[in-house]
């Protein structure tokens, strides 16, 4: 069903590279506050022509408002909003080149399909009878509605209304297309194969899309760039490899993927970083504000944790290696995941390919150990501005 | 045998549904049915003599005659254009009013806008329409203000005019068109305005488009909470009216109650139920027939993309 979604030819003339800025999206300072709650605050953000940018981000970070805001269903308290490269923080939602798709879907259920298509360009001038109507077919045929056309929204299933809402909001050819959680409520199967679709289809159109998601894996996996929000400012923003690989925070490296944290202090130089029950050796110094021992909080990903069978020969504590006890063992489809107990306190989760190694039973003692080059280092405060240096 | 596997839910499901109607059917029986069948009954009737009511020894239809003469049918007219004017115009303040509160007004604030809106109720209707009767005479407070505003100079009576009828029936009939109207105009989500106009619609587009084609069934059950009860008041006409407010609910319940004649009264009740319901009828088949124009072309527009016509 994927495939066939793009078969047809869409006469969108394709935004992505019309050099004339058609298509881009920023926000300047914008802030934002409901009530004396500051729920967007000092937001920079730039989305180039054609670019599939998401927003992601946990509940109630603000990801939602600054959607609005470039809809023009919220008013910035301060800042500049600009589309295509125009300000439009003082224009209504009606005079905005930009469609949303809605979380709810928010079909007219009074409108069959079709109707509820044609609704954009029925409020335009200038387009005459046969357009609408060629339009709103082809704009079925994209999305693959066409047999539905005369039904009312009621009578279609979740997956069928999010298409129907696509369809209604591409149909007018918008600069920017801004979607809020649109696969929120399909369940997984039809959700995986609509991030499929939807990012297929907006390839094909070269639409400038701002997607909202507070799923990490969605964002990942259909964007050209992640923002990473946390309390109404962008934590990183990058391509997704980047914010996978080298995460600006440690709320990133938390958020994106899972990781296990330590906390601990720097020591020999910025070489070394002494943690509960041993040391990490890192790639590269860090560069610490000030003198003295600073604490820090270390990163490293399940996946770059090797787990051996200790050797009993072997001295406990060596550097970035910890001793422990295997907790549990789960398979996750091609991966192992274990949790290790490890003696200094710490738990550990990791996870090894399942045919690289022999399955390790519970309780059995091991050896958890990771290279230099995937200790990633952040300050200690909960929500750090910047990265004091990164092991890379 | 099968039923016996069912369980106790699906058998009361089963259960035929005239026995679940019961109590509501045994209600409109009661209440509407016979009611309303004993005056169809009496108007066939005659009043015998000078103190008997009604007798239906002979079945006649000539005190439908009598009910379709002059006075009745100069009243009828009036009371016609009185119910009309203020249906139309308890629409007029309501829908705006109704839209504003549902929309705009706070909600934690709407139930205090929709409490002022009742207050009215919690006094007696007569004693509401006198008051009103104190407000408009010549020495009330409308004549004053009017000429301390300078706008008159002799003391005006607004009493006893078809504009004190029309406000009188806006005053008490009002709150029977805003609580409808606010409960339709509530249950419509407010993502497809916000939809509406994302997709280019200004706010009067959204309002005819979208809120108020889903707001219809509010709509219809507004103008007829006002129109019917309106048709058969006399009171408000009577009391800001005097015998310009002369209301056919009037005619009727003289022959009730002063002339003792209840076949006369019965006939008149029988034409006013008539043409209330073919007023109705008439209304609603001129909306259907108004949405269905409207519509029209744009449905044609459309028609046919499901089965692969070509445009
Ligand atoms: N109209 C409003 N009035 C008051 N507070 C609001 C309003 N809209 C949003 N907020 C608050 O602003 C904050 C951010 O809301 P927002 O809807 O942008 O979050 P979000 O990132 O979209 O979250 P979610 O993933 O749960 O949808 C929340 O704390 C919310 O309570
Ligand atoms: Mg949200």
């Amino acid at each position: 069903m994927s495939s066939s979604a793009t078969r047809h030819a869409v006469t969108s003339a394709g935004r992505a590279g019309a050099g004339d800025g058609t298509g881009s999206v920023d926000l300047r300072s914008v802030r934002k506050s409901f009530g004396g709650v500051t729920v967007v605050q000092d937001l920079d953000l730039s989305v180039n022509p054609g670019e599939f940018l998401s927003l992601l981000g946990p509940s109630g970070c603000g990801k939602t408002t600054t959607l609005r805001m470039l809809a023009g269903f919220e008013q910035p308290d301060s800042g500049e909003v600009l589309i295509s490269g125009a300000a439009v923080q003082h224009l209504p939602p009606h005079k905005r080149d930009v469609n949303t798709v809605f979380q709810s879907y928010a079909l007219f259920p009074h409108m069959t399909v079709a109707a509820n298509i044609a609704y954009g360009l029925r409020q335009r001038r200038g387009i005459d009878r046969a357009e609408i109507r060629s339009r709103v077919s082809e704009a079925l045929d994209m999305v693959q509605m066409t047999r539905f056309a005369d039904r009312k929204p009621n009578r279609l299933s979740g997956g069928q209304q999010q298409r129907v809402a696509l369809a209604r909001a591409l149909v007018n050819r918008p600069s920017v297309l801004l979607l809020d959680e649109p696969l929120a409520a399909l369940d997984r199967k039809l959700r995986e194969d609509m991030q499929v679709e939807l990012k297929l289809l907006q390839n094909r159109l070269g639409t400038t899309f701002v997607f909202v998601t507070h799923d990490q894996e969605e964002a990942l996996s259909m964007s050209d760039r992640v923002a990473v929000m946390l309390n109404g400012r962008i934590e990183q923003i990058a391509d997704p490899y980047t914010v996978y690989e080298r995460p600006a925070t440690a709320f990133v490296a938390g958020f994106i993927g899972q990781q296990n944290f330590f906390d601990g202090t720097v020591a020999d130089g910025g070489r070394v970083i002494e943690i509960d029950g041993g040391t990490v050796l890192l790639a590269e110094p860090v560069t610490t504000p000030g003198s003295g021992a600073a604490a820090v909080r270390v990163a490293v990903r399940p996946e770059a944790v090797a787990v051996t069978e200790a050797a009993p020969t072997e001295p406990d504590g060596s550097a970035n290696a910890l001793p422990g006890t295997v907790a549990a063992v789960s398979l996750l489809g091609d991966v192992l995941q274990y949790v290790v107990h490890a003696d200094a306190g710490h738990e550990l989760l990791a996870r090894v390919p399942r045919r690289q190694a022999g399955r390790l039973a519970e309780g059995a003692r091991v050896r958890c150990s990771w290279a230099p080059s995937d200790v990633h280092v952040f300050p200690a405060e909960a929500t750090p501005r910047a990265p004091i240096g990164s092991a890379k | 045998m099968s039923s016996d596997r069912r369980g106790p839910r699906a058998a009361w499901r089963a259960a035929p549904s005239g026995l679940l109607t019961t109590p509501a059917l045994a209600w409109i029986a009661l209440f509407f049915v016979a009611p309303v069948g004993l005056v169809f009954w009496y108007s066939l009737g005659r009043k015998p003599g000078l103190y008997q009511t009604h007798a239906n020894d002979v079945l006649t239809l000539d005190r439908y005659r009598e009910a379709l003469g002059d006075t009745f049918l100069t009243s009828f007219a009036g009371t016609l254009r009185i119910g009309l004017a203020g249906t139309a115009l308890c629409l007029a303040i309501g829908l705006p009013f109704a839209y504003w509160l549902a929309v705009k007004v706070r909600p934690h604030r709407r139930f205090v806008v929709l409490a002022l809106v009742l207050v009215p109720f919690w006094t007696n209707f007569l004693i509401r329409t006198i008051g009103w009767q104190v407000v408009l005479s010549p020495e009330g407070f409308a004549s004053h203000a009017m000429q301390s505003l300078g706008l008159i100079d002799t003391p005006f009576s607004m009493l006893f005019t078809r504009g004190a009828v029309l406000l009188g029936v806006v005053y008490n009939y009002l709150p029977m068109m805003i609580l409808p109207l606010y409960v339709a105009l509530d249950r419509v989500d407010g993502s497809l305005r916000e939809a509406s106009k994302d997709l280019g619609a200004n706010r009067w587009r959204t309002a005819l488009q979208v809120t108020l084609p889903l707001a219809r069934p509010g709509i219809a059950a507004g103008l007829l909470l006002v129109f019917i009860p309106l048709m058969g008041d006399y009171v408000t006409a009577a009391v800001l009216g005097g015998a310009r407010g002369n209301m056919v609910g009037q005619l009727v319940a003289s022959q009730f109650q002063q002339a003792q004649n209840w076949a006369l009264g019965s006939a008149m009740a029988v034409v006013l139920i008539v043409v209330i319901a073919l007023t109705i009828l008439a209304t609603a088949a001129a909306g259907a027939a108004c949405t269905w124009l409207l519509t029209h072309r744009r449905r044609r527009e459309l028609a046919g993309i499901a089965e692969g016509s070509p445009a």
